[in-house]
């Protein structure tokens, strides 16, 4: 035994100990189940964000929420409407303040942070195992998996889409393109941006890949065999070569004038305008892009262009429901509205009216739910085509995660829209930014 | 006089007044200064003695003690150098706006009369009781590239499209001319009041004695409204880079290519993006030490140079 002493091996056998207690908790038995509602009467405040914007759904939540209400008449939910952006910050406020909300929609790009720090209820600890089986029963895997953190299931994927690349169809017809096979790799979407600006004058690709959320960002450098960070969660590589040629190929569409140039911001205005034509981005813009060119352009959507040679690698953006409530009759609550959102009737409200995938995929040829909108609406279809290939939206790891973000999204813009050298800009941010992570 | 006359019939009661006169004052004093101790110096206190430790406010998180190192971390950012550039001219760019501008329309319309004195004041003022934020999207909807107002008035002159929010070249005066828009009315509210603070009679007197409206306006209105003009450029000194912090939040976040960021966005955006307590209170505390010199110097600045009338 004294082999066993050596570093190496301790820590081996301590690895496989925690991964024996990882796996006895995956398969543990769901165990304390919460009441059953009854006659009792609760109220629970839920964190949203798609109530905070017109323009991501506030209409479709609220009417959700209200439809919950109605089935289940002793819960009152109060809706608290908090910018995607701000969710976090205002949670630990709250958090610090001892004003636990009970359920909270959180953007991916926390889970690290969340289940660290804000108290997240394990489901598999609250909710009744036959419960769970049958709500998820139908589920697609690889979006429950998006929840999931360190073996735990901590929430439930609620609205996620994946990268689309939507394209104005009048401006590629226009530019001499054929309108029916978009770009499906990264040169033929330079080509095709480069024809529109020269025989429309207007502009012609965007990508959104420079906000604080790198969800696209992070598929994009998969796609070209890269990753942001490393598979043991411990290493930054958003500086290693792969991900520095991706960031690369960006700068060489703005260089040659392929990519616009303008914020986020007014790329989608300019894309609903009429005046870009095309954007990566999310689907959850469906809504307001259809509802922009209605009458005025042909709108459509196509999959994620790939780098030439490899798949292209879809990840997440959106966020999961977590519950934050230690109270076991809010819980309960709180779960019957998670399972109504994440139902099949409210997927189908989800991706009808905000743009989101439907987690169920079984919804999706149905008449009774998806069948007759998706026949209609057929922008939808690339998106839930790449659901199949999904890769999650990594977190960063520590409590300095949100400024190794900022690092990070910065040296991307530096690099992308500046005239340094991309590799030094790179290389340079991921070493500060290593600096920052858990020791 | 009672209290003298009785004190001096006993040691003990000489002691009396003099402890009144240390106590009362002090009992006055003690509302505000308990609120001062509890909302000033008590959090700057704390702020300084956190700046030394990582911690997230969770319950539950330890806080631990990790030296000068979220000042390290603070001021090694390589934004730094461009922020703080831009902080001066986010600072000195402002000054023409908040003081030469108002001081000129104050001088002009001093003599306005009838409806039009009042259709001025509003439209001068209007900026100022607008929202922050509304304006920042009022300006961006105006200086879209592609089919803002100002765009389409520049482009059917024959001058083409300016991307005044995208270009590095431009974002930052674009920024600090919104702000500057905004304060306008504010600053001349301020010098008009004080010109009608001064007493008639002394502009009367130059007139008669066949000063010109120029000399007038130089050599006795402005040098006796100069506290005000003082006061107006060190609250600029001193705030302006702030006042612009809605519209980088809003318009560019700092960008293009920190095109727009300053010292307060910066540290905004490391700082208190995350409840990093450390990093927020390392930053709260540079500003307030930088910030702070600056207005010792300009408090000296102004006791100096302000002339008062009388």
């Amino acid at each position: 035994m004294t082999t066993m002493n050596t570093p190496l091996k301790r820590r081996s056998l301590i690895a496989a100990m925690a991964a024996l207690t990882l796996m006895s908790q995956t398969t543990n038995t769901w165990s304390q189940p919460m009441p059953p509602l009854g006659n009792n009467k609760v109220t629970i405040t839920f964190y949203n964000y798609n109530l905070a914007s017109a323009g991501l759904g506030a209409d479709a939540t609220k009417e959700l929420i209200r439809e919950f209400m109605a089935a289940n008449p002793g819960v009152t939910v109060e809706g608290v409407a908090v910018p995607s952006g701000d969710m976090t910050t205002r949670l630990q406020a709250d958090l610090a303040a001892g004003r636990t909300p009970d359920l909270a929609q959180l953007v991916f790009n926390d889970l690290d942070h969340i289940v660290r720090n804000f108290g997240v209820q394990a489901l598999q600890d609250i909710v009744p195992a036959a419960d769970w089986k049958s709500h998820t029963e139908g589920m697609v895997p690889a979006g429950l998996e998006l929840a999931a953190f360190g073996g735990k299931m901590y929430g439930l994927a609620f609205t996620f889409s994946t990268p689309v690349l939507w394209y104005n169809a009048d401006l590629l017809k226009a530019a001499g393109l054929d309108a029916n096979k978009p770009p499906s790799t990264w040169d033929e979407v330079k080509s095709a941006a480069l024809a529109v600006k020269a025989k429309t004058g207007k502009e012609g690709f965007y990508g959104s890949f420079y906000t604080q959320f790198d969800w696209a960002l992070q598929g994009l450098i998969l796609s070209n065999g890269g990753r942001v960070l490393s598979k043991d969660r411990k290493r930054l590589m958003f500086g290693e070569p792969e991900a520095v040629k991706t960031i690369e190929m960006l700068r060489d569409m703005v260089d040659a004038g392929a990519h616009t140039t303008v914020s986020d911001t007014d790329a989608m205005d300019n894309m609903r305008n009429g005046r870009l034509a095309m954007v990566l981005t999310t689907s959850a813009y469906q809504r307001s892009l259809m509802s922009a060119a209605q009458g005025k352009f042909d709108l459509r959507a196509t999959k994620m262009p790939a780098f030439a040679g490899k798949p292209a690698v879809p990840t997440n953006s959106g966020s999961g429901l977590f519950i934050l409530s230690k109270d076991p009759l809010k819980q309960r609550a709180a779960w019957e509205l998670m399972k109504f959102l994440t139902s099949k009737q409210g997927y189908t409200t989800i991706t009808t009216k905000i743009g989101y995938l439907p987690l169920r995929l079984d919804i999706v040829k149905d008449p009774k739910y998806l069948g007759t909108w998706v026949a209609e609406n057929p922008l939808i279809m690339p998106n839930i085509e790449q659901l199949s290939r999904l890769q999650p939206w990594e977190s960063i790891p520590g409590n300095n995660y949100k400024q190794i973000q900022k690092i990070e999204v910065q040296a991307v813009n530096e690099a992308v829209f500046g005239k340094g050298n991309v590799a030094a800009i790179m290389q340079d941010a991921q070493k500060r930014a290593q600096a920052l992570m858990p020791r | 006089m009672t209290t003298a006359a009785i004190s001096t019939t006993s040691t003990r009661r000489i002691h009396r007044p003099s402890v009144d006169a240390f106590l009362i004052p002090v009992l006055m004093a003690a509302p505000a200064m308990l609120t001062l101790a509890v909302w000033v110096y008590y959090p700057l206190l704390e702020t300084a003695w956190l700046s030394f430790f990582e911690w997230n406010m969770m319950p539950g998180a330890t806080k631990t003690f990790v030296g000068f190192e979220n000042y390290e971390r603070l001021l090694s950012l390589p934004e730094m150098p461009k922020a703080t550039l831009n902080t001066i001219y986010y600072t000195l760019g402002l000054l023409p706006m908040t003081v030469a501008l108002p001081l000129a329309v104050a001088l002009l319309s001093q003599n306005l009369q009838g409806p039009w004195r009042n259709v001025y004041r509003a439209a001068i003022f209007l900026p100022m009781i607008m929202a922050p934020v509304v304006i920042a999207v009022i300006w961006r909807w105006l200086l879209n590239a592609e089919y803002g107002l100002i765009n389409v008035i520049l482009n059917s002159l024959g001058f083409g499209k300016v991307q005044f929010l995208n270009n590095p070249d431009t974002a930052l005066w674009t920024i600090l001319f919104m702000t500057g828009w905004k304060l306008v009315g504010f600053s001349t509210l301020v010098f008009a009041a004080a010109i009608t603070q001064i007493d008639k009679s002394m502009t009367e007197a130059a007139r008669m004695d066949g000063a010109s409206e120029w000399r007038v306006a130089i050599d006795i209105v402005i040098p006796l409204i100069s506290p005000s003009v003082l006061f107006i450029a060190m609250l600029t000194v001193l705030h302006g880079a702030q006042w612009s912090f809605a519209y980088i939040n809003v318009l560019t976040k700092g960008g293009p290519l920190l095109a727009t960021t300053n010292l307060f966005y910066l540290l905004y955006e490391y700082g208190f993006a995350n409840f990093a307590v450390g990093w927020s209170a390392a930053a709260g505390m540079v500003l307030f030490l930088g910030f702070g010199a600056i207005a010792i110097l300009c408090g000296r600045v102004l006791q100096r140079h302000a002339f008062h009338q009388g």
